[in-house]
């Protein structure tokens, strides 16, 4: 049971890439000790930008540099007055010179080329071929704030930014542990994305670690711009509506992933890391859960999951029982019922389909508009056309509850992603009630039983622990069992380590 | 014995999951209207008749169970191949290829009869038949992991319907069942013997065998089902008994639907709407396995893949659903399945069990023969 070194990994990784998009451009491989010559070179690989800076150094130094890559401070205080104080005659006095940590020394163009785009000041001193590259990057990213889309009341506000060396040192804030395994790759063959897969090593499963690796060293793509594209792209079945990888904000969320022995992947330029194996109820828990005294998430849980039931369900059964079941309803219930619907003039499926239509359009447009306007935007729908849309006659006011009770409820999903397929399947659903009653919404039941028996994340059932039945598993996600009882790990990700801790301390208790 | 299934682990399923596989295909459509045909036979008497059927089905499985072990990791397919010979054997696996296909196809139809009956008179068959096939279909392909899924979910979805039962309580007697035994011990067994076409279902035993992990815990696992399936058909036998007057109860074809239909909740009213619709997550399983049953049986007679044999498989089965129409025909099918599934699951897995037994008394006795010489 052990990994691969991560490190070999990927430096494998990082000279592979180069050579694959260098290569092909410019045949000329080496520097020349000439100082004109080098810099036409550079400037001949990187297509002369305008913000390509050559900077003379009397006696016999050049620089080059990106102006808008590199950090000018540093620049000034660390390289240009150590270079002009101290006296240097060979490129390792150079690199001796210099107090900047990540600093190179190479020949060959399609290193230095790369070096330059991420950052690089080129140092070449005439008479000798070799390049000294003084790494120092501008890094500008957003500050952290709270998490927009994953907010919660109790616990940690802090979310990820679009920085990847600033994810990582959050996610390393939170598990301080030398087993933490960080392995970089490149993925896009243009745009050369770094991409952080993050796992601790002796919970993780090794076979899942491989085979997510493989998916995506094998992801062979030109670019690369959110981490949502890539978890599309590298999932079990991309054909599926239903997301079998979480996307999250939160570095707690994140890392009770990895402590649970899961994966994590986080992605350059995207403020949203990736969480893998993920089963379905997962999507449905909130790490909040995890903050609260039990009952109070038990009692929370239990109301998501009938949120999302009345969210799937709720529109389909009315449409269902007023186009073909009038039976089912109660008398006491039918009245009303039909009085509300007295005027309106169009069939229960009609009706449906343009409410909900009407607050998904208020939702997008919600989703577009900055938050202010957004929220204006919200009242005006909700009241105003909700209200006149009853007057009007053309639905019944019953049914506006309804609606406007699943779509409330459709947004109790802890998961963006999820919530947006709990809304999305509630269409076909309703379809399918208005021209077939409640055997239309029993097909649509079983059809999707069957297609989440089908989907596998990462190769870990995704209905787990509900099938394969893992009886602690189901109680720990339906209810949240007390800390005394869960532990150990989910089942979910095959942890290697499957105990969190011995369940010692409460025996004398209970005894 | 050179034909048995090699199978690795991925491949395979938990012990405790055969107890949902053997519940889930025992309750189907029989379960609709069972009490009135062992009613006719056993009169008051009618849950003996469904004790005796379930103790029957017990010695079966326990039967079924020692043949299985002997032959360590095969099907049924591939026992009747070792024991009778190729031919012989070959021909008996049709035979029970084409049980499969009429059981499915049986389940099938009368499930879409319920629905034309219950719910909606004008839907048209071939538009029933089509949707639940290609749900089946469906998940058919997603292999015995979704369909043991599927069985799973049936049972644990469908929990909530026992308690159900409660309600026509109210209204019932317990007098009905009195006097106890009035009726002779021939009408008893013939009021089991009726049982037949509701209580198969546990012969997916037979098949899915190799499939099982730890087989010790097959035969407890096996037994805690047929003894649940008991309970619940029991349960509702007495329900009937003691809620229809005699007259009644012989005059109603879906007894159990009718016991739903004056449920009512604040909210709702009419359950068997609701519970007619249900069932369709109960029958999946029924539908599935046997169709899985199926085309273990056909692989081994012909090369075929899956896709092209559920495709087949399917197609027939919707043809022969357009051509059973009438509630007489159906009932005549359903008569002469629980004949035929008599003889197939009943007695001949306890003749098959004597012939292996007495074959490895033979066989063994000639390896000493062969071993002293």
């Amino acid at each position: 049971m052990k990994f691969p070194l991560p490190f070999s990994k990927s430096k494998h990784n990082k000279e592979k890439a180069p050579e694959e998009t260098a290569a092909p451009r410019k045949d000329i491989g080496m520097m020349t000790p000439l100082k004109m010559d080098f810099v036409q070179l550079i400037k001949d690989a990187t297509q002369d930008p305008s913000d390509l800076i050559v900077k003379d150094i009397p006696p016999n130094i050049t620089l080059i540099y990106i102006d808008n890559l590199v950090n000018d401070q540093v620049l000034t205080d660390h390289v240009i007055s150590n270079l002009q104080k101290k006296s240097v005659d060979t490129p390792d006095s150079i690199k001796a010179a210099l107090s900047i940590p990540e600093i190179n020394a190479s020949t060959r163009l399609d290193v230095i080329v790369k070096s330059i785009v991420t950052g690089s000041v080129l140092i070449h001193m005439e008479g000798h071929s070799q390049v000294i590259m003084a790494n120092i990057p501008k890094l500008e990213s957003r500050s952290l704030s709270t998490p927009e889309n994953e907010s919660q009341v109790i616990g940690a506000q802090v979310g990820f930014n679009e920085s990847l060396s600033t994810n990582i040192s959050l996610i390393r804030r939170y598990i301080v542990s030398p087993d933490l395994c960080n392995e970089k790759f490149i993925v896009g063959r243009r745009t050369n994305i770094s991409v952080a897969l993050l796992y601790i090593n002796g919970i993780a499963n090794e076979q899942m670690v491989n085979t997510l690796r493989q998916r995506i060293t094998d992801l062979d793509v030109d670019s690369l711009l959110d981490s949502a594209v890539l978890s599309e792209m590298i999932d079990d079945n991309s054909m599926s509506a239903f997301p079998q990888m979480l996307l999250t904000e939160r570095p707690d969320r994140f890392c009770d992933g990895l402590i649970n022995g899961k994966l994590g992947i986080v992605v350059d330029g995207s403020s949203m890391a990736i969480v893998c194996p993920q089963s379905f109820i997962e999507f449905f828990q909130s790490r909040e859960d995890q903050n609260l005294r039990w009952q109070i998430a038990t009692f929370s849980r239990l109301l998501r999951f009938t949120a999302i039931l009345l969210s799937v369900f709720l529109t389909p059964i009315y449409v269902g029982a007023l186009t073909f079941h009038y039976e089912v309803i109660p008398q006491a219930f039918l009245v009303p019922l039909s009085e509300s619907r007295a005027l309106v003039p169009f069939p229960p499926v009609f009706e449906a389909l343009l409410l909900e239509f009407i607050i998904e359009l208020l939702r997008e447009a919600g989703a577009r508009l900055p938050t202010k306007i957004g929220q204006t935007i919200g009242i005006v729908g909700g009241i105003v056309i909700g209200t006149a849309a009853v007057q009007a006659g053309i639905t019944s006011n019953i049914l506006l509850i309804f609606v406007a009770l699943s779509a409330l409820a459709s947004f109790t999903t802890p998961s963006y992603m999820m919530g947006n397929v709990i809304r999305l399947i509630r269409f076909p659903i309703i379809i399918l009630a208005g021209f077939w009653g409640f055997y239309g919404i029993m097909l649509a039941f079983c059809f999707i039983l069957i297609h989440l028996l089908r989907q596998t994340s990462l190769g870990a059932p995704y209905l787990s622990p509900f099938y394969p039945p893992r009886l602690k598993g189901l109680a720990n996600s339906i209810i949240r069992l007390p800390y005394p009882l869960t532990s150990k790990r989910p089942e979910v990700a095959r942890p290697v380590d499957k105990e969190k801790y011995k369940p010692e301390p409460i025996k004398p208790e209970n005894s | 014995m050179n034909n048995t299934i090699q199978l690795s682990p991925k491949d395979m399923i938990n012990a405790y999951l055969l107890f949902f596989v053997v519940h889930s295909t025992q309750i189907g459509v029989g379960v609709h209207g069972f009490q009135r045909i062992v009613y006719q036979d056993a009169k008051h008497d009618a849950w003996i008749s469904v004790l005796l059927a379930g103790l029957a089905t017990h010695i079966v499985a326990f039967c079924m169970i020692k043949t299985l072990e002997v032959y360590g990791s095969n099907d049924l397919y591939g026992i009747q191949q070792d024991v009778y010979g190729k031919w012989i054997g070959n021909f008996l696996n049709s035979i029970y290829i084409l049980y499969c296909f009429v059981a499915f196809f049986s389940v099938l139809r009368n499930y879409i009869e319920v629905i034309q009956a219950w719910i909606f008179p004008g839907i048209s068959t071939w538009f029933l038949s089509i949707t639940l096939l290609l749900i089946i279909i469906y998940a058919f392909t997603g292999g015995l992991r979704v369909m043991v899924g599927i069985s799973f979910f049936s049972v644990i979805l469908a929990i909530w319907v026992i308690p159900m039962l409660v309600f026509p309580l109210k209204f019932s007697t317990m007098d009905s069942l009195f006097p106890i035994l009035e009726v002779n011990i021939i009408s008893l067994l013939k009021g089991a013997h009726s049982m037949t076409f509701t209580i198969i279902g546990f012969e997916i035993l037979n098949i899915i065998y190799p499939f099982i992990k730890d087989k010790k815990k097959t035969s407890k696992y096996t037994h805690l089902a047929l003894l649940s399936t008991t309970f619940i058909y029991l349960s509702i036998m007495l329900v009937s008994i003691m809620y229809y007057t005699e007259g009644k109860l012989l005059k109603t074809v879906w007894a159990t639907l009718t016991l739903f239909s004056f449920i009512s909740f604040p909210f709702m009213e009419r359950f068997e709407f609701v519970a007619v619709c249900f069932w369709m997550l109960i029958i999946l399983p029924n539908l599935c396995l046997y169709l899985w049953a199926a085309y273990r049986g056909m692989i081994r007679l012909v090369k075929v893949s899956s896709t092209k044999f559920v495709w087949i498989f399917s197609t027939l089965a919707f043809f022969g659903t357009l051509m059973v129409q009438t509630r007489p025909q159906i009932n005549t099918m359903n008569t002469y399945l629980g004949k035929a599934a008599f003889y197939i699951v009943f007695v001949y897995p306890v003749l098959l069990y004597l012939i292996t037994m007495l074959k490895k008394k033979f066989t063994s006795q000639k390896e000493q023969n062969n071993e002293k010489i």
